[in-house]
Protein backbone atom coordinates (compact mmCIF):
# COMPACT_ATOMS: atom_id res chain seq x y z
CA UNK A 1 0.00 0.00 0.00
CA UNK A 2 1.53 3.29 -0.98
CA UNK A 3 0.63 6.71 0.28
CA UNK A 4 2.11 10.16 0.00
CA UNK A 5 4.16 11.53 2.85
CA UNK A 6 2.10 14.15 4.68
CA UNK A 7 2.89 14.14 8.36
CA UNK A 8 0.62 14.20 11.39
CA UNK A 9 1.14 16.54 14.33
CA UNK A 10 3.40 13.94 15.90
CA UNK A 11 5.75 14.12 12.93
CA UNK A 12 4.97 10.68 11.53
CA UNK A 13 3.09 9.92 8.35
CA UNK A 14 0.51 7.52 7.03
CA UNK A 15 3.19 6.14 4.73
CA UNK A 16 5.35 5.27 7.73
CA UNK A 17 2.42 3.54 9.38
CA UNK A 18 1.71 1.61 6.22
CA UNK A 19 5.34 0.54 6.02
CA UNK A 20 5.21 -0.49 9.65
CA UNK A 21 2.26 -2.77 8.96
CA UNK A 22 4.00 -4.20 5.93
CA UNK A 23 7.46 -4.68 7.42
CA UNK A 24 7.23 -4.28 11.19
CA UNK A 25 9.83 -1.54 10.99
CA UNK A 26 9.31 1.93 12.43
CA UNK A 27 11.86 4.62 13.15
CA UNK A 28 10.53 5.28 16.64
CA UNK A 29 8.64 2.18 17.80
CA UNK A 30 8.32 3.51 21.33
CA UNK A 31 6.19 6.33 20.00
CA UNK A 32 3.35 4.19 18.69
CA UNK A 33 1.75 3.16 22.01
CA UNK A 34 1.80 6.79 23.17
CA UNK A 35 0.19 8.37 20.10
CA UNK A 36 -3.59 8.12 19.64
CA UNK A 37 -3.39 9.53 16.11
CA UNK A 38 -0.95 6.83 15.02
CA UNK A 39 -3.07 4.21 16.79
CA UNK A 40 -6.15 5.39 14.91
CA UNK A 41 -4.20 5.36 11.66
CA UNK A 42 -2.99 1.82 12.23
CA UNK A 43 -6.51 0.66 13.03
CA UNK A 44 -7.90 2.25 9.86
CA UNK A 45 -5.13 0.80 7.68
CA UNK A 46 -5.73 -2.66 9.13
CA UNK A 47 -9.43 -2.42 8.36
CA UNK A 48 -8.65 -1.26 4.83
CA UNK A 49 -6.38 -4.26 4.49
CA UNK A 50 -9.23 -6.51 5.59
CA UNK A 51 -11.47 -4.98 2.93
CA UNK A 52 -8.76 -5.63 0.37
CA UNK A 53 -8.61 -9.22 1.56
CA UNK A 54 -12.36 -9.52 1.03
CA UNK A 55 -11.99 -8.29 -2.52
CA UNK A 56 -9.18 -10.67 -3.29
CA UNK A 57 -11.03 -13.54 -1.66
CA UNK A 58 -13.98 -12.77 -3.91
CA UNK A 59 -11.56 -13.23 -6.81
CA UNK A 60 -12.99 -10.22 -8.54
CA UNK A 61 -9.88 -8.13 -8.84
CA UNK A 62 -6.47 -7.47 -7.41
CA UNK A 63 -7.38 -4.60 -5.15
CA UNK A 64 -5.77 -3.02 -2.13
CA UNK A 65 -2.44 -1.99 -3.59
CA UNK A 66 -3.16 1.65 -2.82
CA UNK A 67 -3.08 2.74 -6.44
CA UNK A 68 -6.80 2.32 -7.05
CA UNK A 69 -8.63 5.62 -7.14
CA UNK A 70 -11.10 4.62 -4.47
CA UNK A 71 -8.45 3.49 -2.03
CA UNK A 72 -6.29 6.51 -2.74
CA UNK A 73 -9.29 8.70 -1.96
CA UNK A 74 -9.80 6.90 1.33
CA UNK A 75 -6.12 7.29 2.21
CA UNK A 76 -6.19 10.97 1.32
CA UNK A 77 -9.07 11.50 3.71
CA UNK A 78 -7.43 9.43 6.41
CA UNK A 79 -4.41 11.64 6.17
CA UNK A 80 -6.57 14.71 6.74
CA UNK A 81 -8.63 13.25 9.53
CA UNK A 82 -5.98 11.58 11.65
CA UNK A 83 -5.43 14.79 13.52
CA UNK A 84 -6.90 15.90 16.84
CA UNK A 85 -9.02 18.63 15.23
CA UNK A 86 -11.46 20.68 17.25
CA UNK A 87 -12.35 20.12 20.89
CA UNK A 88 -15.86 18.80 21.49
CA UNK A 89 -17.10 19.74 24.96
CA UNK A 90 -18.49 17.24 27.43
CA UNK A 91 -20.61 18.39 30.36
CA UNK A 92 -18.43 18.54 33.46
CA UNK A 93 -19.81 17.40 36.76
CA UNK A 94 -17.79 20.01 38.66
CA UNK A 95 -17.54 23.72 37.85
CA UNK A 96 -14.12 24.66 36.57
CA UNK A 97 -13.34 21.26 35.11
CA UNK A 98 -12.87 21.04 31.35
CA UNK A 99 -13.86 17.77 29.72
CA UNK A 100 -13.54 17.37 25.98
CA UNK A 101 -13.29 14.87 23.17
CA UNK A 102 -11.16 15.52 20.13
CA UNK A 103 -12.85 15.74 16.76
CA UNK A 104 -10.31 13.21 15.53
CA UNK A 105 -11.42 10.65 18.09
CA UNK A 106 -15.03 10.97 16.98
CA UNK A 107 -14.12 10.81 13.29
CA UNK A 108 -12.15 7.65 14.03
CA UNK A 109 -15.15 6.22 15.88
CA UNK A 110 -17.39 6.89 12.88
CA UNK A 111 -14.81 5.26 10.61
CA UNK A 112 -14.61 2.25 12.85
CA UNK A 113 -18.39 1.83 12.91
CA UNK A 114 -18.53 2.20 9.14
CA UNK A 115 -15.65 -0.16 8.44
CA UNK A 116 -17.18 -2.80 10.73
CA UNK A 117 -19.87 -3.36 8.11
CA UNK A 118 -18.78 -6.11 5.70
CA UNK A 119 -17.57 -4.86 2.35
CA UNK A 120 -17.66 -1.23 3.40
CA UNK A 121 -14.94 1.37 3.88
CA UNK A 122 -15.29 4.96 5.02
CA UNK A 123 -13.92 7.66 2.76
CA UNK A 124 -14.51 11.30 3.63
CA UNK A 125 -15.88 11.76 7.12
CA UNK A 126 -16.81 15.23 8.35
CA UNK A 127 -18.57 16.87 11.27
CA UNK A 128 -20.19 20.01 9.87
CA UNK A 129 -21.27 22.57 12.42
CA UNK A 130 -20.00 24.31 15.52
CA UNK A 131 -18.96 21.23 17.48
CA UNK A 132 -17.40 23.45 20.16
CA UNK A 133 -20.75 24.92 21.21
CA UNK A 134 -22.97 22.60 23.26
CA UNK A 135 -26.32 22.03 21.59
CA UNK A 136 -25.34 23.47 18.22
CA UNK A 137 -26.69 21.34 15.36
CA UNK A 138 -24.07 19.14 13.73
CA UNK A 139 -24.38 17.25 10.47
CA UNK A 140 -22.30 14.13 9.92
CA UNK A 141 -21.23 13.50 6.33
CA UNK A 142 -19.71 10.16 5.45
CA UNK A 143 -18.65 8.92 2.03
CA UNK A 144 -18.34 5.17 1.73
CA UNK A 145 -17.08 2.64 -0.77
CA UNK A 146 -19.13 -0.55 -0.92
CA UNK A 147 -18.15 -3.83 -2.53
CA UNK A 148 -20.44 -4.91 -5.36
CA UNK A 149 -23.17 -7.27 -4.22
CA UNK A 150 -24.03 -5.53 -0.96
CA UNK A 151 -27.49 -3.87 -1.01
CA UNK A 152 -26.80 -0.16 -1.02
CA UNK A 153 -30.03 1.19 0.47
CA UNK A 154 -29.95 -1.28 3.31
CA UNK A 155 -26.28 -0.60 3.88
CA UNK A 156 -26.81 3.17 4.01
CA UNK A 157 -29.73 2.80 6.42
CA UNK A 158 -27.77 0.45 8.66
CA UNK A 159 -24.80 2.82 8.68
CA UNK A 160 -26.97 5.78 9.66
CA UNK A 161 -28.53 3.75 12.44
CA UNK A 162 -25.22 2.52 13.83
CA UNK A 163 -23.44 5.86 13.51
CA UNK A 164 -26.37 7.60 15.25
CA UNK A 165 -26.26 5.05 18.06
CA UNK A 166 -22.49 5.40 18.51
CA UNK A 167 -22.63 9.19 18.56
CA UNK A 168 -25.56 9.23 20.98
CA UNK A 169 -23.64 6.92 23.30
CA UNK A 170 -20.20 8.48 23.10
CA UNK A 171 -20.81 12.20 22.53
CA UNK A 172 -23.15 14.94 23.69
CA UNK A 173 -23.40 16.38 20.20
CA UNK A 174 -26.74 17.54 18.82
CA UNK A 175 -26.76 15.47 15.63
CA UNK A 176 -29.13 17.14 13.16
CA UNK A 177 -28.52 14.74 10.29
CA UNK A 178 -26.32 11.92 9.12
CA UNK A 179 -25.67 11.99 5.39
CA UNK A 180 -24.26 8.78 3.97
CA UNK A 181 -23.11 8.91 0.36
CA UNK A 182 -22.12 5.78 -1.49
CA UNK A 183 -19.28 7.36 -3.42
CA UNK A 184 -17.90 4.17 -4.92
CA UNK A 185 -19.31 0.79 -5.81
CA UNK A 186 -16.45 -1.58 -6.34
CA UNK A 187 -17.34 -3.92 -9.18
CA UNK A 188 -15.62 -5.91 -11.92
CA UNK A 189 -15.63 -4.70 -15.48
CA UNK A 190 -17.87 -6.37 -18.00
CA UNK A 191 -16.89 -9.59 -19.72
CA UNK A 192 -13.85 -9.24 -21.93
CA UNK A 193 -12.44 -6.23 -20.16
CA UNK A 194 -9.35 -6.49 -17.98
CA UNK A 195 -10.06 -7.31 -14.38
CA UNK A 196 -10.15 -4.05 -12.49
CA UNK A 197 -12.40 -2.10 -10.22
CA UNK A 198 -14.56 0.67 -11.54
CA UNK A 199 -16.79 3.13 -9.76
CA UNK A 200 -20.42 3.88 -10.33
CA UNK A 201 -21.62 7.47 -9.97
CA UNK A 202 -22.22 8.60 -6.40
CA UNK A 203 -25.57 7.68 -4.92
CA UNK A 204 -26.36 10.06 -2.10
CA UNK A 205 -28.70 8.88 0.56
CA UNK A 206 -29.74 11.37 3.20
CA UNK A 207 -32.01 11.05 6.15
CA UNK A 208 -32.46 12.72 9.49
CA UNK A 209 -31.76 10.23 12.30
CA UNK B 1 2.84 27.56 32.87
CA UNK B 2 4.65 27.47 36.18
CA UNK B 3 8.16 26.11 35.99
CA UNK B 4 8.57 23.77 38.93
CA UNK B 5 11.62 23.69 41.17
CA UNK B 6 13.73 20.55 41.51
CA UNK B 7 11.96 19.55 44.74
CA UNK B 8 8.65 20.46 43.18
CA UNK B 9 9.50 18.22 40.24
CA UNK B 10 9.80 15.21 42.52
CA UNK B 11 6.50 15.89 44.26
CA UNK B 12 4.72 16.52 41.00
CA UNK B 13 6.27 13.48 39.40
CA UNK B 14 5.10 11.28 42.26
CA UNK B 15 1.62 12.75 42.12
CA UNK B 16 1.50 12.35 38.35
CA UNK B 17 2.54 8.71 38.58
CA UNK B 18 -0.10 8.05 41.23
CA UNK B 19 -2.75 9.79 39.20
CA UNK B 20 -1.89 7.75 36.12
CA UNK B 21 -2.69 4.59 38.07
CA UNK B 22 -5.85 6.18 39.46
CA UNK B 23 -7.01 7.10 35.96
CA UNK B 24 -6.20 3.68 34.51
CA UNK B 25 -8.28 2.09 37.26
CA UNK B 26 -11.42 3.93 36.11
CA UNK B 27 -13.81 1.61 34.33
CA UNK B 28 -13.72 2.30 30.61
CA UNK B 29 -10.23 3.85 30.44
CA UNK B 30 -7.92 1.95 28.13
CA UNK B 31 -4.96 4.29 27.82
CA UNK B 32 -3.39 7.35 29.41
CA UNK B 33 -1.53 9.26 26.74
CA UNK B 34 1.16 11.87 27.38
CA UNK B 35 -0.52 15.16 28.19
CA UNK B 36 0.57 17.03 25.11
CA UNK B 37 1.39 19.68 24.23
CA UNK B 38 2.93 20.55 27.59
CA UNK B 39 5.14 17.48 27.77
CA UNK B 40 6.69 18.56 24.51
CA UNK B 41 7.98 21.84 25.90
CA UNK B 42 11.67 22.36 25.44
CA UNK B 43 12.21 22.71 29.18
CA UNK B 44 10.48 19.45 29.95
CA UNK B 45 12.22 17.54 27.21
CA UNK B 46 15.58 18.94 28.27
CA UNK B 47 15.05 17.94 31.91
CA UNK B 48 14.01 14.48 30.83
CA UNK B 49 17.06 14.14 28.62
CA UNK B 50 19.38 15.20 31.44
CA UNK B 51 17.81 13.19 34.24
CA UNK B 52 16.77 10.19 32.21
CA UNK B 53 13.40 10.29 33.94
CA UNK B 54 10.45 9.62 31.68
CA UNK B 55 8.10 12.50 31.08
CA UNK B 56 4.99 12.15 33.22
CA UNK B 57 1.87 10.97 31.44
CA UNK B 58 -0.32 13.18 33.58
CA UNK B 59 0.44 16.87 33.90
CA UNK B 60 0.23 18.17 37.45
CA UNK B 61 0.96 21.74 38.42
CA UNK B 62 0.48 23.43 41.75
CA UNK B 63 -0.43 27.09 42.05
CA UNK B 64 -0.57 27.81 45.76
CA UNK B 65 -2.94 25.25 47.22
CA UNK B 66 -4.63 24.55 43.94
CA UNK B 67 -3.65 21.59 41.80
CA UNK B 68 -4.14 21.79 38.06
CA UNK B 69 -4.32 18.36 36.44
CA UNK B 70 -4.45 17.61 32.75
CA UNK B 71 -4.71 14.20 31.16
CA UNK B 72 -5.46 12.68 27.75
CA UNK B 73 -7.10 9.30 27.68
CA UNK B 74 -8.38 6.58 25.42
CA UNK B 75 -11.65 4.87 26.29
CA UNK B 76 -13.33 1.62 25.42
CA UNK B 77 -16.85 1.37 24.09
CA UNK B 78 -18.00 -0.41 27.23
CA UNK B 79 -19.28 2.79 28.83
CA UNK B 80 -20.42 6.08 27.30
CA UNK B 81 -17.30 8.18 26.78
CA UNK B 82 -18.70 11.30 28.54
CA UNK B 83 -19.46 9.20 31.62
CA UNK B 84 -15.89 7.91 31.61
CA UNK B 85 -14.52 11.47 31.39
CA UNK B 86 -16.61 12.52 34.37
CA UNK B 87 -15.56 9.45 36.32
CA UNK B 88 -11.91 10.23 35.62
CA UNK B 89 -12.33 13.80 36.84
CA UNK B 90 -14.05 12.49 39.97
CA UNK B 91 -11.34 9.92 40.62
CA UNK B 92 -8.63 12.57 40.30
CA UNK B 93 -10.45 14.81 42.78
CA UNK B 94 -10.95 11.94 45.18
CA UNK B 95 -7.25 11.11 45.06
CA UNK B 96 -6.22 14.71 45.69
CA UNK B 97 -8.47 14.90 48.74
CA UNK B 98 -9.57 18.29 50.03
CA UNK B 99 -6.99 20.18 48.01
CA UNK B 100 -8.66 22.57 45.52
CA UNK B 101 -8.18 21.31 41.99
CA UNK B 102 -9.06 21.95 38.39
CA UNK B 103 -9.13 18.99 36.08
CA UNK B 104 -8.86 18.81 32.32
CA UNK B 105 -9.71 15.50 30.71
CA UNK B 106 -9.39 15.15 26.97
CA UNK B 107 -10.61 11.98 25.27
CA UNK B 108 -8.40 11.34 22.27
CA UNK B 109 -9.50 7.81 21.37
CA UNK B 110 -12.88 6.11 21.51
CA UNK B 111 -12.95 2.46 20.59
CA UNK B 112 -16.10 1.12 19.08
CA UNK B 113 -17.45 -2.09 20.52
CA UNK B 114 -17.15 -3.73 17.10
CA UNK B 115 -13.37 -3.76 17.28
CA UNK B 116 -11.76 -5.80 14.54
CA UNK B 117 -10.22 -9.05 15.68
CA UNK B 118 -6.53 -8.79 16.51
CA UNK B 119 -6.52 -5.03 17.04
CA UNK B 120 -3.88 -4.06 19.57
CA UNK B 121 -4.39 -1.96 22.69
Amino acid sequence: MSTSGDTFECGHSLEQLSNYLDTGEFSDPGHLPDCPECQAGLASLRRLGELGDELVTADLAAAGNGTDDWMQSILDNLRLELRPGRDIPVHAGTAGDILTETEGSISALIRSVTDSHPGTAAGKCRLDGDVGTPGAPVTVRVDVAVVFGHPLEERAAALRRDIAAALARHTELNIAAIDVTVADVLEPRLQGAPAAWTSRPPQPSEETP
Amino acid sequence: MNQPSASGDAAQGATAAELREVILAVDGVTEVYPARPLWQTIAGAARSAVTGDPLPAVLVEFAGDTAHVRTRIGVSGARPAPDVARSVAGAIRAHLGPRPATVQVQIVQVRSEAKPAGEST
